[in-house]
């Protein structure tokens, strides 16, 4: 056990080590170095100003010995500033990571709640028109592109309805009095993003939990539970459910990695300021600071919580060996 | 009581023959409504997207051309060019054929059709009238350019029959061409990743030791990455700055080339595990032994012998990973990141018709419904094809 650990840890750190230096060179092939952009805002500046320039930002170093530079400053604790706002990259990615995990945790929840229950009752009444039906809107949520998802519920919940925000994360100008006020005028701003996601995962989870359970009924001490003559809720939650459980937990602990990374297009889509928008907008905006942190640190989260699902995993079902 | 179980001959022969692997897998198939559904919707939108150039054609309006005084039509309308438009057909005429052009000019004035300030514009006051009465008017001019002219007058109104977008373009035809893009991309992407991952898996799998160390070490490192903040990093790379890929921007599809580039070389590692797996546990099998006996090399054991193995699965994991090109295609193209304008695609359709979603709320939902329709289909077939080829749904 330890031994594995140890040895996930290492890799992953390997990884996160090869993606790093591999990003920071694709950075540096991105339209726009930081001084053809101070150019562009100065057309006065002389030749000797660029290089002069250049070798202050250490831009005129191989692409190894700025990475060996700026490995060292992260390792100092200094993440460096944006060259956008002026702020410190830190003071940004806190908030975004946080509202990426309230966006991403609430969404999972909601198709967790929605899905299970649809999944299990599919299951039992295997081939009836009810399954037939949630197939085929399970397939239509997997297939629709969450993006598209988003446009339609803002029409209808925008546009024409008018009830709720087309985008944001809470309103502009707003005075809290109380934490109450605050927490429903930000989950107002939370249901559009929230829907667009779970409709995909909904999709998805109910799918696998009806896969699950279905195999699960087969198996032969379902047959024994019920010969025994325990009741049908009992066989279905006792004996079925909890062992539908296990894959169900894979799947979930799988989703549960990318809560930091971000919904990258819907968080765009609603301006809602989480991690994935933050890593788009500064590469958009060649933000290169910024971008290079925001996607190292998502990513690491990313392995960090793929690392703890797997412990997860093996207290679900103990038959599982790390060796 | 008798049961009248007495079968005919043919009935019996036909029994009692086995079918074969992919006979069974067709037999399930057709059974799968979905699937077939999901069949016939695909072939619908491969037509739609070889035969583009025939329905622009028949339609007589195509994608490029734009109209900025008519945009966001709705479905169903009828669009006149703008004066610029007409003037700019006047200006060619006069240089293409300066007499007739002064005649027709004399005429127009003498009949007393058009009351122009000068009398140089009367061709001009001309193109500018209604249709009908342009062509009216024409019609009472004697001279050889007249069903040419009537022509280019026909030719300034157009149908729309899904309305216009934001520069005043067919959407109907942008929808046909980006089918194209879109499916295209989708259907490469998926194909080449294939070719990749059979190799990957292949190797891995057959070799085993430190080769299949690295290449699946590789492959769960890169599914483990969380894939759109990774292609959007990766698609923001200015291709001019790369040594050896910048020569791609001369062909003008550069945007499709790098995605399909893009996409390619992180779908390929679905694929690879699966090749691994089934390699893995046809190497141990009694037929690759007696091959290795009879000395055939390892090219032939892994191509004659496994791969025919592999194929069924790997066409199911293909078709799904279709479905799956368009989405990504979509959504890099809908962040600005894909493929570029003017080339239209679904994707960047959707980004476009954000601009004015309250005004055209129309232009934002079909690319969308295309794009689900497509992407069902495909993962209906995949689905589909999986419950035919996977033995265990014979039986059940």
């Amino acid at each position: 056990m330890t031994t594995y650990i140890l040895r996930r840890i290492i890799q992953t750190l390997v990884l996160l080590v090869v993606l790093s230096y591999l990003c920071f060179n694709l950075m540096t092939l991105m339209p726009g170095d930081p001084v053809e952009l101070m150019i562009s805002s100065n057309p006065k500046i002389t030749a000797e100003d660029v290089a002069r320039l250049r070798e202050f930002y250490g831009l005129d170093q191989p692409t190894y010995v700025r990475y060996q530079r700026w490995v060292s400053t992260i390792l100092e604790g200094d993440l460096g500033f944006s060259r956008t706002y002026r702020i410190p990259v830190s003071e940004m990615l806190g908030p975004s990571l946080k509202y990426t995990f309230i966006l991403s945790m609430s969404s999972l929840f909601l198709s967790l709640l929605i899905a299970i229950p649809l999944g299990i009752y599919c299951a039992l009444r295997p081939n009836s028109k009810f399954d037939y039906i949630v197939n085929l809107l399970s397939f239509a949520g997997i297939s629709a592109p969450s993006f598209w998802l988003g446009i339609v519920l803002i029409i209808i919940f925008s546009v024409k309805l008018g009830w709720l925000p087309a985008g944001g994360y809470q309103t502009t100008g707003m005075v809290y009095e109380n934490i109450f006020s605050e927490i429903l005028d930000k989950a107002k701003y939370l249901i559009l993003p929230v829907l667009s996601l779970s409709i995909q995962s909904i999709g998805r989870f109910s799918r696998f939990a009806r896969s699950a359970m279905l195999e699960v009924m087969r198996n032969d001490y379902i047959r024994t539970a019920r010969a025994k003559g325990l009741t049908e809720r009992v066989v279905i939650w006792r004996h079925g459910f909890r062992n539908a459980l296990i894959p169900l937990i894979t799947i979930v602990t799988l989703s549960l990695s990318s809560v930091f990374s971000g919904a990258l297009i819907t968080e765009t889509f609603f301006a809602y300021p989480g991690a994935g928008r933050l890593i788009y907008t500064s590469i958009i905006g060649n933000d290169f600071n910024v971008a290079m942190v925001a996607f190292i640190i998502s990513i690491a989260m990313v392995l960090v919580m793929s690392l703890i699902a797997d412990l997860l995993y093996g207290v679900a079902d103990p038959r599982i060996s790390y060796e | 009581m008798e049961t009248n179980n007495t079968l005919s001959q043919t009935k019996i022969a036909e029994l009692e023959t086995a079918q074969s692997f992919y006979k069974m897998v067709y037999n399930q198939f057709k059974e799968n409504k979905a699937a077939l559904f999901g069949l016939f919707t695909i072939i619908f939108f491969v037509i739609i997207a070889v035969g583009a150039p025939v329905i622009e054609w028949a339609l007589g309006v195509d994608a490029n051309t734009q109209n900025v005084f008519n945009r966001y039509k709705p479905p169903f309308s009828q669009v006149q060019a703008s004066q610029d438009v007409r003037d700019q057909m006047v200006q060619t005429f006069y240089l293409k054929s300066p007499e007739l052009a002064k005649d027709i000019e004399t005429e127009l004035l003498a009949k007393n059709l058009v009351t122009p300030i000068r009398p140089e514009d009367a061709m001009y006051d001309w193109v500018n009238l209604s249709p009908e009465k342009a062509i009216e008017a024409i019609k009472q001019i004697n001279t050889p350019a007249k069903d040419d002219l009537i022509k280019s007058v026909k030719n300034f109104s157009s149908y729309h029959i899904f309305g216009t977008d934001e520069l005043g373009r067919d959407v109907l035809m942008r929808l046909v061409y980006g089918t194209q893009v879109s499916m295209g991309v989708g259907v490469l992407v998926a194909i080449v990743s294939a070719f990749i991952g059979l190799l990957v898996g292949a190797l891995a799998g057959y070799y085993g030791g430190v080769i299949d160390t690295i290449l699946m070490r590789t492959t769960d490192a890169l599914l483990s990455l969380p894939l759109l903040p990774v292609l959007v990093v990766i698609a923001a790379i200015d291709l001019q700055k790369v040594p050896f890929l910048s020569a791609i921007t001369q062909y003008g599809n550069e945007s499709i080339i790098k995605l399909v580039f893009i996409l390619c070389l992180f779908s390929w590692m679905v694929v690879a595990r699966l090749v691994r797996g089934s390699i893995l546990s046809l190497r141990e099998r009694e037929f690759i032994l007696a091959a290795k006996t009879l000395g055939a090399t390892d090219a032939t054991i892994i191509l004659r012998h496994m791969f025919p193995n592999v194929i069924a699965p790997l066409l199911v994991s293909v078709t799904l990973g279709v479905g799956e090109s368009i989405l990504f295609e979509a959504a890099l193209s809908f962040l600005g990141l894909g493929i570029q304008p003017p080339t239209p695609s679904w994707g960047n359709m959707l980004f476009n018709a954000l601009e004015l979603i309250y005004k055209a709320p129309f232009l934002a939902i079909i690319p969308g419904v295309l794009i689900l329709l497509v992407v069902v289909s495909f993962n209906f077939l995949g689905d589909g094809l999986q419950d035919a080829i996977d033995p265990k749904s014979v039986r059940r």
